[in-house]
């Protein structure tokens, strides 16, 4: 039977099993802890902390500044060493609070406390989500106070929880599904009590079956939520396409998913909700796998937000002695970024570390050659455009074709087209390059 | 670990399997059956064809990268596809400087003039033909096996003769090289498995050449006619290795569906009302000339843009399409009148010639109505069993200066040469005697050379008053009407004959 999809799309190998069973370990870190204060869309939050002051587990150290914006939560207790400019796990530097770790994590008062939710109204929910700074899991760190105000809640008819994970080698997700599926549902409810007239549906792909059970049998006594089995393919997770999937809405660029009346929230940030409204626990930690061939012990683990990727990576068994590590990306092999340092600490938005071997990259560096026109990168396109002709637009820097004819700002930066050419063209990257031009000009 | 080695790059960070080399790879291994097949039934000579088409494409594109100072490409594999696929697409009889030549050209001027590979706007293989078409026409349409020489099956289909599927399908006819359909099929399926092709193309493709057939093809919607024409002339290999390089056809999945149609429906106007031998080679490289505009209509709507009433729209793209088609092929049919005319002229000219050598005295060659109504009279049926499978074609009366008749002249077929049809004039004076005998249709004319371009054959008739010629198979004939088999073609030598004696019986019958 097959599953609700999209057209295009490409199927990478998932490599999942390498971490799937695996059971999900507490891991506590022993060094410093790193918070960069722009850990989300938005604009930079505000230290709140000076160097020097005690911290505790679950203590806001930097707090939102504006409307686009998210609380940073301390992850562990001891004092604050430094704030100063370091560097983050996506390439930049960014001003950080760096907490000398006591080892001890201490919570702050009143974290973890049960808290009656059946009572609170919808700002005050809203008020603990922002207060516990929580920010889309998923990867793309939309702050989620924001995301669940929108103009029109009473317009708003799904509520979709994005369990798809369709990255590649990460299975965190997976794995919150199967273990914490009553959290993810409580939070899905507590989000549909924001907006009056939606359903809930929870899209997780076929290749997830203990997920999907779990999940089922989670939501079964809730007749506004259910659970829709999506076909497992690259990029189903993407917010245009599985929008597309589940209501047959078409977003395009410029475009919010709440203009067509829906809110896309991940399973890790709907369980976040559920923990900081119910439990009062602030967004300290969250579930993380480290994986790739070359790792001795692929697994996922319960990290703290601000743990340094060595000692992630380390905690995994590091690299396997007879592999030649080629790269190390922060998240999956499509989209994750290429990391040229392991002495960054994760983000909120951070889900895995993968580490690539030699045979997995080698396609990667395969020489390129001139394009053949073969059109499969149009075929994979999960929004529908013409990557080929794109790229042609692009080299010729016609850009009013590029933006008007072909559609080329709908780009979601997805790599189908990059992973599919057979002549190894860097079509995504020149993409994005024109895209930012685009913009930029814009802009003027 | 060494972290200065880690590779810094921008997502995705891991590829397909498939690259440029593979991709031709997969095409070289799917024309790997028809390879085969072409090698084992025409033996030694297909094989070094194909060997020097290939090394000379691989050669030209080596040599143009040394030349001219450009990265070398060779190693992509397209230079090899090229040349195989041009080598299956020649005749087996060919000289072997002909794959040469046309590798050649279809490297240099057709690929790396235009920038190598990827810029091309035309398929080099086809063009490579087609230039060898143009240039070497009787050498490129002379089809035999084992020196004797056939029609194909679809000019036999063409003359209205009855034609074996089953042969033409398993390629046991005459043809090309790569001619053998079913192993065609098979390497096209192994690509549309492997995902080196997708089916727009080849399905657009041969669905609207047969539809085009049923329509115009004059026998309606006959299965067995339809896939005669389908197996035969190259549709398989135009629609499954041709029409789909990816170079030369279009980019997205609704622009390949038209241009397949496009393809498909040009290929069968070029069969049905062209004059050339040829119609799938000039089809798509028209098509491949349209591909641009092609590309430019069919850019399609993306996820967000595309209508949402749930009905498809009636793409603009398909009458954009049928109207150009419409327009071409009243182009080209125009062409075709102007000159049917001309081409008429000609053709009775060179029928003229002919008769001229195997009746000598006449100056002009009429009909007569009373022998062409007895020639209607046999129905183009087999004229008589016992000398096989023969037919009476036509009679022409050959008139001196003072329009006294001095011979006739008798077209006549035999459908029992080695492997297809014979055909060939007999010329008779007024008393019976035989004046001489010339083969005619120009695919049958170069064919027979070996055989009877030889006037120790042929001249054995002239001067010959008999009812009917013997075959002495042994040799050393001492009769006038004993004739001597050309050693090791007993049967083609045989035809000959039979068709002799029946335009003999005939004249005894009808004319005398």
């Amino acid at each position: 039977m097959s599953h609700k999809t999209f057209r295009g799309g490409v199927h990478p190998d998932g490599h999942k099993d390498l971490s799937k069973d695996c059971p999900i370990e507490e891991f506590l870190p022993k060094g410093e802890l790193v918070f960069p204060v722009n850990q989300h869309i938005g604009k930079p939050a505000k230290p709140v902390v000076k160097k020097g002051d005690p911290v505790l587990a679950g203590q806001l150290i930097a707090e939102a500044d504006g409307f686009v914006s998210a609380n940073i939560i301390c992850s562990c207790s001891g004092k604050v060493k430094a704030i100063e400019e370091r560097h983050t796990v996506n390439g930049g530097r960014a001003t950080c609070i760096v907490v000398e770790n006591d080892g001890l994590f201490t919570l702050a008062p009143g974290v973890g406390t049960e808290r009656d939710d059946t009572s609170m109204s919808g700002p005050q929910i809203l008020d603990a989500i922002k207060a516990a700074g929580i920010v889309g899991l998923g990867g793309a760190g939309f702050p989620t106070h924001v995301k669940l105000a929108p103009r029109n809640p009473e317009q708003i008819d799904y509520v979709i929880a994005n369990g798809s994970e369709c990255e590649p080698y990460i299975t965190c997700d997976d794995q919150l599904m199967r273990s914490r599926s009553d959290g993810i549902v409580e939070g899905m409810r507590l989000v549909l009590r924001l907006f009056p007239n939606a359903n809930g549906v929870i899209a997780i792909e076929d290749n997830k079956p203990e997920a999907i059970a779990a999940m089922t049998k989670a939501c079964a006594s809730d007749s506004n939520i259910s659970v829709l089995e999506v076909k497992a393919k690259y990029p189903e997770g993407g917010e245009r396409n599985l929008i597309g999937v589940v209501t047959g809405r078409q977003l395009r660029f410029g475009q919010l998913p709440a203009d067509l009346g829906c809110v896309v929230c991940n399973v890790s940030s709907l369980n976040a909700i559920y923990r900081a409204v119910c439990k009062s626990e602030p967004l300290m930690s969250r579930l993380f796998t480290v994986s790739g061939d070359a790792v001795v012990k692929p697994h996922t683990m319960e990290v703290r937000i601000g743990t340094s990727c060595r000692e992630l990576l380390e905690a995994a068994g590091g690299i396997k002695p007879e592999c030649i590590a080629k790269k190390i990306l922060c998240g999956g092999p499509m989209m994750g970024i290429a990391m040229s340092t392991l002495d960054v600490p994760i983000a909120k938005n951070n889900n895995a570390l993968t580490v690539l071997a030699q045979d997995e990259v080698e396609l990667a560096e395969e020489q390129m050659t001139a394009c053949l026109r073969c059109g499969r990168c149009g075929h994979v396109c999960p929004i529908g455009l013409v990557p080929q002709m794109m790229a042609e637009a692009a080299e010729r820097k016609d850009y009013e074709r590029y933006e008007k004819k072909l559609y080329g700002l709908d780009c979601i930066a997805c790599g189908s087209c990059t992973y599919i050419c057979p002549a190894k063209r860097p079509l995504m990257q020149l993409f994005k390059q024109t895209k930012g031009a685009i913009m930029a000009a814009k802009r003027k | 670990m060494n972290e200065k080695l880690l590779n810094m790059s921008s997502s995705p960070h891991i590829r397909h399997r498939l690259t440029t080399g593979a991709v031709m790879t997969d095409v070289a291994l799917a024309l790997l059956p028809a390879t085969v097949f072409g090698i084992y039934r025409y033996g030694i000579h297909a094989f070094l064809i194909l060997l020097i088409s290939v090394a000379s494409a691989v050669a030209t594109e080596f040599l143009y990268d040394r030349a001219a100072k450009k990265p070398m490409t060779i190693k992509d594999g397209s230079a090899v596809v090229t040349g195989l696929l041009l080598g299956l697409s020649l005749s087996p009889t060919v000289p072997l400087y002909l794959p040469c030549l046309g590798s050649v050209f279809a490297i240099l001027f057709v690929k790396c003039f235009f920038g190598g590979l990827g810029k091309n706007f035309m398929n080099p293989a086809l063009t490579g033909r087609c230039f060898l078409l143009i240039s070497f026409g009787s050498a490129m349409t002379n089809f035999s096996v084992d020196g004797m020489s056939s029609a194909t099956p679809l000019a036999a289909l063409r003359a209205g003769e009855a034609v074996s599927l089953s042969q033409t399908a398993f390629g046991y006819t005459t043809g090309v090289i790569g001619g053998s359909a079913i192993a065609l099929l098979i390497g096209g399926i192994f690509l549309l498995i492997t995902g080196g092709i997708t089916f727009e193309i080849p399905a657009a493709f041969v669905a609207a050449f047969a539809v085009f057939m049923g329509l115009f093809g004059g026998q309606g919607f006959d299965p067995n006619y339809l896939l005669i024409h389908i197996c035969g002339g190259g549709v398989l290999m135009g629609a499954f290795f041709m029409a789909t390089d990816p170079v030369t056809s279009p980019v997205t999945s609704r622009g390949q569906l038209l241009y397949g149609a496009l393809t498909g429906i040009l290929a069968g106007l070029f069969r049905v009302y062209g004059s050339s031998a040829d119609s799938v080679s000039y089809a798509i490289i028209i098509a491949n000339m349209v591909v641009p505009f092609i590309d430019k209509i069919s850019v399609p709507k993306p996820l967000g843009y595309r209508s949402t009433s749930g009905k498809p729209q009636f793409p603009k793209a398909a009458i954009n399409l049928t109207i150009i088609t419409l327009c071409a092929g009243l182009a080209l049919s125009s062409v075709y009148f102007l000159t049917k005319d001309k081409i008429d002229e000609q053709k009775l000219a060179a029928n003229a010639a002919s008769y001229k050598e195997v009746c000598p005295d006449a100056e002009t060659f009429v009909t007569d109505d009373a022998i062409n109504a007895k020639v209607e009279a046999l129905g183009g049926d087999i004229y008589d069993e016992k000398f096989g499978k023969t037919y009476i074609n036509s009679v022409m009366v050959g008139k001196d200066a003072a329009d006294t008749t001095v011979g006739y002249v008798i077209s006549v077929s035999s459908g029992d040469g080695y492997d297809g049809t014979i055909t060939l004039s007999v010329g008779l004076d007024t008393e019976g005697t035989v004046l001489g005998i010339s083969f005619t249709e120009l695919h049958e004319t170069a064919g027979m050379g070996m055989l009877c371009g030889e006037d120790a054959f042929r001249s054995q008739f002239a001067g010959v008053n008999t009812d009917a010629f013997t075959l002495n198979k042994a040799g050393g004939s001492t009769a006038d009407n004993e004739i001597d088999s050309v050693s090791g073609a007993s049967t083609s030598s045989g035809a000959v004959v039979n068709a002799v004696n029946t335009a003999l019986a005939f004249y005894a019958s009808s004319i005398q």
